[in-house]
């Protein structure tokens, strides 16, 4: 069955039809070409291309029916190292069957690993290196351990240029019937900051809407119109209504879905257009500054944001 | 916000509005009566029965519907004999000025402590003895040993708990005046839970209904993980009113509500019982900070930092603030908990909804929330046709029907 989700139908098959990324796409045609490759490292934001490039890779060195010698993980998913170690035992240890004399294993979110569960893939890396190459894909290759690191050839993927997204979002617009204006389209990649699956994603939910796609119809979707949510939530807080910018707070993330730190990047920009003086912007860039690293940290984000609008509200 | 307690607000006028134990207030009430003949044969009632059913509010109806003064000594404060004998003594012999009814209430007589009021018992039989008016003595246990000369001395009149039969109808006659829709399993249950501890029972039903103006099985759920040691409510009060750390952060013993619900209470209900905004401000922090060390613990499962998330919870709330709210503050059910077990049953379906797209799209289950949910629900929403097509090309359609009909909010 074709997939409806427009990230799965339009995701590139082969290396050839990956058309950005091209430094890191030839250098994997080049393994393809040798029928051989090391462990590697995929780093980078998401959306880039980590996830894709590995399945097409896999697919241009073992043909259509490359699953049964591929596999992918989530670090993320699979709890603890045990059970990445007995899986990736089970599937290496059984020789491959094609011509290419490995298979590949894939572990997406590894640097949501511990150390020690690092260290612990890294001996099973090694035991079962005659058979089995591990792709590695994280976000920061700094949180890959550096036993790990030294033994991947590391592949840096960026976030796509604004041109290329247009560029897709057009190829699919066309495929699908949209009618695109330029300004919706514009929006579009605004919103996704070099994520193609994001640009690709919020592309799909506008076009549930009208097959017109307009700058209105997007921001709809990522409720970012709502910036002005972001910024009466400040206003309740600033007059000194803490109870009314939580309620606002609230609707923010459970009914626009934003996440935190994307509110906190809002409140941010919001923060040179509030009504305060001079100074007291620095102190509130260094709390927003605070919250967001917290975020980081495991704190929770309506607790986090809420002691900033309570800090807001004190100054009423 | 101040809004009246129900306790208060539906408190009987008459006793005739005293809900259930008719025969138990018949007694009494024939009992006050006989006193125009003259005094009867006892001159005291042991008003006696569990906590919360009744017994002084009982007391109070009685003096009110007749126009009578009610002379209330709690024997609980702390008193010696003496005062009992100055206050009751007076009470039971000078007569009023015109000569108005009056009925004597000893509250708590169980409670007198012998060491410290060690006349009190004799004292209080000689006011027996010597009363001109009705006297009524209330007690919990009217079995304790120390007060056994009373039980003696007086008419035994049990009150009971409040059963199903009474409390139904009482409780649906309050909710019908508040508008509150409710389920009556869910009032069984708080009957049953609370005991027929009448304030126990009202003080729950006006919290849960306080939610959305509506009351089911599912919201006194949340309340059952409790067994009766102190309810949330003691614990929060005790939070917010302590004055020294170490007494805030004990109130955490009188709980056995697990310990991130109790900040969920605390986070919740902080800006409702802290009206000052700077106060709130310090109150907010120390919850953040609190919050950091549980998200470390989470993190690294370094328990050892519990300690200091608690003392931050608790006694950083309690030593923020300085300032009380006028009158009385209803707390509030905290919308976090209340959102998680509207989704628990749900979370599960969630779950596999998301690991079937985590697997077609190539992300985990925790992206495939992020990224994935809101897209479709944005998409069933606006299209529902197209929602139909890929729900069932993610071989998820089941599962993603009950989350994007129903409220699906974004994971924790």
């Amino acid at each position: 069955m074709e997939a409806a989700l427009w990230t799965e139908k339009y995701r590139p098959k082969t290396l050839d039809e990956i058309v950005d990324q091209e430094e890191i796409v030839s250098r994997l045609k080049e393994f393809v070409k040798r029928g051989a490759m090391p462990h590697c490292l995929f780093a980078g934001p998401p959306g880039t291309g980590k996830t894709t490039a590995a399945l097409c890779l896999a697919h241009d060195l073992f043909g259509e029916r490359f699953q049964d010698v591929f596999m992918e993980l989530n670090a993320s998913d699979e709890r603890g190292i045990d059970v990445v170690r007995t899986t990736v035992k089970e599937f290496a240890r059984m020789a491959s069957l094609s011509q290419v004399p490995f298979k590949i294993l894939v572990l997406d979110e590894a640097d949501n690993m511990t150390n020690d569960a690092q260290s612990a893939l890294r001996r099973t890396m090694e035991k079962y290196t005659d058979t089995c190459r591990f792709i590695l894909c994280c976000n920061y290759s700094g949180r890959i351990i550096e036993p790990i690191q030294s033994r991947c050839a590391l592949f840096r993927f960026t976030p796509l240029p604004e041109s290329r997204i247009v560029e897709h979002l057009h190829r699919i617009a066309k495929q699908e019937g949209l009618k695109v204006a330029e300004p919706g389209i514009k929006s579009v990649v605004e919103v996704a900051e070099g994520d193609l699956r994001k640009g690709i994603n919020t592309l799909q939910a506008a076009a549930s809407m009208s097959k017109g796609i307009t700058e209105e119809a997007v921001y709809q979707v990522v409720g970012r119109a709502k910036s002005t949510d972001v910024h009466e939530m400040l206003t309740h807080a600033m007059k000194g209504d803490f109870i009314k910018a939580r309620e606002e707070l609230r609707q923010l993330l459970v009914k626009y879905g934003l996440s935190g730190s994307e509110i906190v990047r809002q409140i941010h920009s919001e923060i040179f257009r509030l009504p305060v003086p001079e100074k007291k912007r620095i102190s509130l860039i260094e709390a927003v500054g605070e919250i967001d690293y917290r975020l980081v940290q495991g704190g929770d984000e309506e607790i986090q944001l809420s002691a900033l609008l309570a800090r807001l509200a004190s100054d009423a | 916000m101040t809004v009246e307690p129900w306790t208060v607000k539906y408190k009987p006028r008459t006793s005739k509005d005293v809900a259930g134990n008719r025969p138990a207030i018949e007694k009494l009430r024939d009992w006050i009566e006989s006193w125009n003949k003259g005094r009867p044969s006892k001159a005291a009632v042991l008003l006696y029965g569990p906590a919360g059913v009744g017994k002084t509010t009982v007391t109070e109806a009685l003096a009110r519907e007749r126009g009578w003064d009610l002379v209330e000594i709690n024997a609980s404060d702390k008193r010696s004999g003496d005062i009992l004998a100055k206050v009751a003594g007076l009470a039971s012999t000078q007569s009023t000025l015109f000569s108005k009814g009056r009925l004597i209430l000893l509250d708590e007589v169980d409670g007198i402590n012998l060491r410290a009021d060690q006349a009190a018992v004799t004292t209080i039989l000689q006011i027996i003895k010597e009363t001109q008016y009705p006297l009524i003595l209330t007690a919990n246990d009217p079995w304790d040993p120390k007060i056994r000369p009373l039980r003696e001395a007086c008419l035994q009149i049990e009150l009971k708990r409040l059963g199903v039969r009474d409390g139904l109808p009482l409780l649906r006659n309050i909710l019908n005046q508040e508008g509150v829709k409710a389920n009556e399993d869910a009032l069984r249950l708080i009957l049953d839970r609370d005991r027929g501890d009448i304030r126990s029972i009202l003080n729950d039903i006006q919290l849960l209904s306080s939610k959305h103006g509506t009351l089911a099985v599912d919201d006194v759920d949340l309340l059952s993980g409790r067994d009766r040691t102190e309810s949330i409510f003691e614990v929060l009060r005790v939070i917010f009113n302590s004055r020294t750390a170490a007494s805030a952060r004990r109130a955490l013993s009188l709980s056995d509500l697990d310990q991130e619900m109790l900040f969920q209470w605390i986070f919740e209900n902080a800006p409702y019982q802290i009206p000052k905004p700077k106060e709130l401000e310090e109150a907010m922090s120390a919850l953040a900070e609190s919050d950091l060390y549980f998200g470390r613990i989470k993190k690294t499962q370094s328990w050892h930092l519990l300690s200091y998330a608690l003392d931050l919870m608790t006694a950083g709330v309690a030593v923020a603030k300085q300032t009380s709210p006028g009158g009385w503050v209803p707390m509030k059910f905290p919308q976090k908990i209340s959102s998680m077990s509207r989704t628990r049953s749900i979370r599960d379906t969630r779950k596999k909804a998301a690991s079937s797209i985590g697997v077609k799209s190539h992300v985990s289950v925790r992206r495939a929330q992020q990224l994935y949910f809101p897209l479709l629900r944005f998409i069933y929403e606006h299209n529902p046709d197209e929602y139909e097509r890929i729900a069932v090309s993610l071989d998820a359609k089941e599962e993603l029907d009950d989350l994007v009909s129903g409220e699906m909010t974004m994971p924790n």
